[in-house]
Formats: structure tokens, sequence, C-alpha cells
């Protein structure tokens, strides 16, 4: 080989296509690479391998039709997802869940952000290298969703809030339950933390990696457990308070150098209050219905009934119509955001007055942290890569919608 | 000073290796599914299926057509005719795509004589799709087999009678809970 080839290859860059098929990258997220070496020098992202739609097909359908549909954005906390679409056309009625549905509604949700960490824990682990958390925490994720199977029959697609309330009632013998698990995972959250958290080959691997300060993540957009992280106090459910989250007492965990490490911790944290707000609320849980007086029906009409005025008609071939001016939804437009387990988890909703969306529009928080992926690699290598994919948290059914 | 003893003896790894040795004689948690199954919940929304009724020996459906109104994916299929001494509706077709459902339970949920149900029945999956198109006497069928397996000797369905909901909201029909009374004189399967 010549001296003028040598030269050329140290300048020559490496590319390479990592995705849509990989492992690692929890779903079809496929990343164009350039290296130089191991040393990372651009990274894009490209998403939309696993768009279906959900906007779109959200305006063929009745609003309480379309609930459904947000089962499948992000698939691993459902719950959080139908209480995120619930609320905002909840605020756009301008009607209120009475307040054991609120508890209710603050238990499945609490219960779906600590299934979603224990799986984001699982794979994260997995992804760099600790196959025994992975075992470990879907042995209390299969707990959680038998939870789920009790209260509304469903694991996965659960389909269980409904817009002004819930769909059906727990049982006291479920709500006891639940909470006699809380104490154990709380133990259990420690047995984790005893596997990882002083680990050194863990500490290796994620700290100092992905760092990523307190103001370049507020402008990237960064929401949930990648933002505290970072050191910023930001949490909906202390700053704009829904359902009973104002009613329970917790603690919002917040990191100090914003690398993968500490966002680790957060969520670590964040499990051990989410057992907690379950215990308070199991507590304080009140008595009474669970849907709202002035709820829609779940067969709720898609447009005004059109009045035939048969006596006004020219001809015998025509019949004259004409529209009611009633509204099933009111019209207007609303966005309302939630704390989902990865992020803010918003909706859009714009209603022209008839019983379907005109316009809904989802704010994915993993479709916003896919946006960080360019900045956290830089001037990292390969294997760091994957540790940044894993700590972002990202489902790619939300992220494409 | 106190880090690195804890570094140099292995502190932080032996620390991690002492819990999986401890969980090493716990039960496993493991279900070996097809020997053995795990129970399933009261509402577990499965498959599909008509509720024979004791009295007549047939469906209970009387083409509302409510359900196929309400259903997200489109997947229930009505046709019905007029008996014109009576103006009743006749149902003359129901069919069900089940690789189209996606399980919500609105159907159910909305049917004013509870006539269709989810039953507690997951074992469905076949290699042709047409099994798992269910027409009218498919869905009878599937409560046969449903029933017959049942445990219990009554029979309610958690989304029929929604708990928790005010009654008044409810169909007259489904305002007070009326469980289905497994019939004696079936065979025992043992």
């Amino acid at each position: 080989m010549g001296k003028l080839e040598i030269e050329k290859l140290k300048e020559t860059t490496f590319v390479l296509q990592m995705g849509p098929h990989h492992p690692a990258t929890h779903g079809v997220l496929k990343l164009w690479c350039e290296f130089e070496g191991e040393r990372v020098i651009k990274i894009k992202p490209d998403v939309g391998y696993l768009h279906r739609g959900v906007e779109k097909l959200a305006e063929s359908k009745t609003y309480t039709a379309a609930m459904t549909l947000t089962d499948r954005l992000d698939y691993i906390s459902s719950m959080t997802n139908n209480i995120g679409y619930c609320l905002a056309v909840e605020r756009l009625m301008g009607i209120e869940p009475p307040p054991r549905a609120k508890f209710i509604r603050t238990i499945v949700s609490e219960l779906t952000r600590l299934s979603s960490h224990l799986l984001w824990l699982a794979t994260h682990a997995l992804d760099i290298g600790a196959m025994t958390v992975f075992l470990y925490a879907f042995r209390e994720r299969e707990q959680i969703l038998q939870f789920f199977e009790k209260i509304c029959g469903a694991r996965l697609t659960v389909s269980y809030p409904r817009i002004g309330g819930v769909r059906v009632d727990i049982d006291d013998r479920v709500l006891s339950e639940i909470y006699s698990f809380m104490d154990i995972i709380l133990k259990r959250v420690d047995q984790y933390e005893g596997l990882l958290t002083e680990n050194r080959i863990w500490i290796s691997r994620t700290k100092g990696v992905g760092v990523i300060s307190a103001e370049e993540a507020i402008s990237l957009g960064l929401t949930g457990p990648a933002l505290r992280g970072s050191g910023v106090y930001y949490d909906i459910r202390k700053h704009i308070p829904y359902d009973a989250y104002s009613e329970v007492d917790f603690e919002v965990p917040l990191g100090e150098n914003g690398d993968t490490y500490d966002r680790y911790l957060c969520r670590i944290r964040e499990m051990r209050q989410s057992a907690l707000i379950v215990k308070q609320c199991i507590e304080k849980i009140p008595e009474g219905e669970i849907l709202s007086e002035k709820a829609p029906d779940i067969d709720m009409p898609h447009q005004t009934k059109r009045v035939i005025e048969a006596g006004d008609s020219l001809w015998n071939g025509f019949i004259m119509f004409r529209d009611e001016k009633q509204e099933i939804i009111p019209k207007g437009e609303i966005y309302s955001a939630i704390e989902a387990p990865k992020g803010e988890l918003g909706f859009y909703i714009v209603s022209d007055g008839s019983g379907r969306p005109y316009r809904m529009r989802v704010r994915a928080p993993s479709f916003i942290h896919i946006s960080a992926i360019p900045k956290l690699c830089e001037g990292h290598l390969l294997a760091d890569v994957i540790a940044i994919i894993g700590t972002l948290d990202i489902v790619m059914g939300e992220a494409d919608r | 000073m106190k880090n690195l003893i804890k570094k140099i003896l292995f502190i932080d790894l032996i620390r991690g290796l002492f819990i999986t040795l401890k969980t090493m004689f716990t039960t496993p948690v493991t279900v070996r599914y097809p020997k053995e199954k795990r129970p399933l919940e009261p509402g577990f929304r499965g498959r599909h299926a008509f509720v024979r009724d004791e009295g007549t020996g047939s469906e209970r459906c009387v083409a509302c057509t409510k359900c196929a109104q309400v259903c997200p994916s489109q997947c229930i299929y009505i046709d019905y005719s007029i008996n014109s001494d009576t103006g009743a509706r006749v149902l003359t077709k129901y069919e069900i795509d089940a690789l189209r459902c996606i399980y919500c339970g609105y159907c159910e949920e909305v049917c004013p004589v509870n006539a269709i149900v989810l039953t507690e029945f997951y074992e469905y999956a076949s290699y042709d799709k047409k099994s798992n198109y269910f027409d009218k006497d498919a869905l009878l069928r599937n409560w046969d087999d449903f029933i017959r397996h049942y445990d219990g000797n009554d029979y309610i369905n958690k989304f029929w009678y929604l708990p928790g909901i005010n009654r008044q909201r409810l169909p007259v029909g489904k305002r007070a809970p009326k469980p289905i009374i497994k019939m004696l004189d079936k065979p025992k399967e043992k």
C-alpha cells in the first residue's frame, strides 16, 4: 500500500446504518452514523417506519372510539395515553370526573409508570450488559399487568378510562392486593439498586455518557426524567395538577450532572415515589360513582340528526334537509398535557361541534427525545450510542404514530 | 479511602452476586405455558360469543346494530329483515372478523340485551383466516364451548352491568344484574 493511500484512509470516515431492525434500538429506529475510528462524528435519526396514521384515523371516529387508538401510541404505558386523551376531551367539554374516578385514574397511571420504568430498566440494563435485572424487572412487571387484567380485563391495550370517568369500578379486594404489592415493589427496587447502583461496570458505562446541560435540554424540548436528570424542576403533576395529584404528597427526584447515570437514578427514585403515591391513593380513595353525569355515552352520535322537511319540498323527487344547529362537543380547541412515564404527553384537539375530532395532534415525548440523540452522542464511542438510546426511553409506536 | 477499600475488596460486585445467590433459593415464577395455564381473571376480553338464551335456545340479538355503530375497528357486519306481521327485526346475518377486532369491549358494553360477550377464552389461533371469521352459528358454538368449560355455576360479565356506574345511564334491560345459570343437564367433562 502506497503512502498516499494510507493518508487517504486516515481521512475517510466510516458510515454505519444502524437499524431499523436492531435489538438495541427499541423498535424500528434507524440511525445513520458516521464514525471516525470508533468515535461518532455525526448521527442522523430516521423515523417513520411504524407510521400508522393515528392522527388522521382519529378524525373519522367518534370521540369515544378514538380513545382506543391512543392505546397503541406508547404501547407499554397505554393507561396514561388514555387518560391524557380523556382529560383533553373533558377539558374541552368542561366536565369533571367524580372524585373516586380521579383517584382510580391516579392509581392506574402510577402503576403504568411503574411498569413502564421497569421495562425501561430491564431493556436499558440488558443493552449495557446486565442480564439479571432484565429477568427480575419482568417478574414485577408481570404482576402489574395482572392487576390491569383484574381491573379491566386486558393487559396491554386496556381502553380503561372513559371520557368523564372510568369504565368499571375496582374491587376493594384488588385494591388491597395492589396495596400489599406496593410494599413488595419497594423492596424489589432496593434489589435492582443493589445490582446496579454501585456496580463498577455499570458506573463506568453510564457516568459521563450522554451529558446534556439544563439549558440545552430545555432548548431541545426534553421532558420527563430526561429533563429532570439535568436538574430542571419540571413535572406537570406538580405544576398543573390533574386528577388526584393535588391531594397526594410526593417528591420530584432531580439529577445533577445530566448524564446517563443521573437519569437512571431519577427513574429509580421515581419508581419509589410512584409506589408511595399508589399507597396514599388507596388510603384516601372515597366511595361513590365513577362516571360523571354529563359524560357522553359510549355510542355517541358522530353528527347531529338531519330533519326532513317534507312539506317544503318543491317536487316529489327532492327532499329538503335541515341540519340541527346543535353541538355534540362544544366548538373550540384545546391543548392539554399530562406527565406520562416518558415525558410530557400532550393532546391538541380541534372540535367543529360534531362528534368527531376535527383534528387531533399528539405531542409525543419519544419523538422529541429522538431529536436529542445527535446532540447527546457527539464524540462518544459506538457502544455508548446504545446506552444513550436506552437512557432516553424511546418507544417508536409513539414517535411515528 | 473507604471507596478504595470497597473497590479492592470487590464489595460492589459481591453485593450484587449475593442478591442473585439469594434468588436461587426462591421458587420460580415462570409458568410452563402449554402444560400449565395461568388462571384468567373474570372479565377477560377474549373470544367473541353469542349468548344462547335458555328460553328460546337461540341468540338474544335484536338487530339494533348498536355494536356495529360503536365498533372502533368496524369488524361487525349485520343484516336484518323486518317481520311484516309483528314489525320486529329479524337477524339474518351477523359476522365478526376476529382478526380485525381490537378487543376493546365496547360491543358488549353497549348491547342492550347482553347478547354479545367477549368470553374468557384465548386459545383460538389458527393457520387459516376463515376459522377466525365468526358467523352467527360459530358465535353460538363459541358460547356453548365456553360455558361447558366454565367453572362457576352462574356467569355474569363485568361489562354487561358496569359496576360503579349510575344504573339510570344503562339501558332498561341492563339495570338489574341477572346472572346466566348454567344448565345442570349438560354433560360434565372430566
